[in-house]
């Protein structure tokens, strides 16, 4: 896991790859939801990730989630080893300040078995809660250091 | 060079998870290649697209490639438009909420609602065939 703190304004943002492809992007995208829904409300907002990378923004309306992670400071969570929502912020609004692998908690809780990419099911959600904690940890973190 | 029949057919939802009409056009692909058109649909992430992984983007110019957006900025259909310069067909998660007034899509994202799920098979339904008229030949490339 990487930490970078700095450009920190009142609200963090969240950014998950939401690959529909791997069990990890259903994952990271359930982590975010709890992340922004449950656990840091105030202190959070999601970023839309088609959006963000979206060709011809200007045209569509997209620009502001890029302005967005320029002015604030923005995690990633990551589905896999391609690393698409890092990337991605890294080139258009600058150095994300955290990045969470999903791998990592899939390795670190070998107990907790997701059912599918399609459904999580109990153990899933269980170790959505768990990648939701640290990332609100993240959060956290990058409020006091400021 | 393969022939149409043996093409594929690429279901892009738009991966948005900032309301519950991103999560429709999800749960309906998912619906489209497990069940109504297992072996002719697949999946692909639009985030791998984005970010350019070139046997990606190859795939998808030799098939067929269909767009599911749960909002007006349609990413995944200008995104697909940028990066491969084409989308046979296209879908909006919203359209098939006006066509089903007294299906209300619950805001819950996770999980979805009952009326999503119900509003997901539909929108799964026309996606279906629009797969089989794709592969049939009479279709594509004109949105």
């Amino acid at each position: 896991m990487k930490v970078r703190t700095n450009k920190m304004k009142k609200k963090v943002g969240i950014i998950a790859c939401s690959g529909e492809k791997l069990i990890g992007g259903t994952l990271a995208r359930a982590a975010a939801r709890i992340v922004v829904e449950k656990l840091r409300p105030q202190k959070t907002i999601v970023l839309c990730q088609p959006l963000f990378m979206a060709g011809g923004l200007e045209r569509h309306g997209g620009q502001e989630e890029r302005d967005f992670a320029k002015n604030h400071s923005t995690i990633t969570i990551e589905g896999c080893q391609e690393e698409c929502a890092k990337i991605a912020v890294d080139q258009y609004s600058g150095e994300s300040a955290a990045t969470i692998y999903i791998q990592e908690f899939l390795d670190a809780h070998p107990e907790l078995k997701p059912k599918s990419r399609e459904d999580l099911g109990e153990d899933g959600m269980k170790l959505a809660e768990i990648i939701a904690e640290e990332i609100a940890k993240k959060v956290d973190e990058l409020f006091v250091s400021n | 060079m393969r022939r149409l029949s043996e093409k594929k057919v690429y279901i892009i939802p738009c991966s948005g998870i900032g309301k519950v009409f991103g999560s429709i056009g999800r749960e309906a692909t998912y619906i489209v290649v497990n069940e109504l058109a297992k072996g002719k649909a697949v999946l692909e992430c639009l985030p791998l697209i984005m970010k350019g992984k070139k046997e990606v983007i190859e795939e998808l110019k030799a098939n067929k490639v269909i767009t599911i957006d749960g909002c007006p900025l349609k990413c995944s259909y200008n995104d697909l438009k940028e990066v491969i310069g084409k989308v046979d067909a296209q879908f909006l998660t919203t359209d098939i909420v006006k066509e089903n007034r007294g299906l209300k899509p619950e805001p819950s994202i996770i999980p979805i609602g009952e009326n999503a799920k119900q509003l997901s098979r539909k929108l799964a339904e026309k996606v279906s065939a629009k797969v089989n008229k794709l592969l049939d030949g009479n279709e594509g490339a004109n949105e």
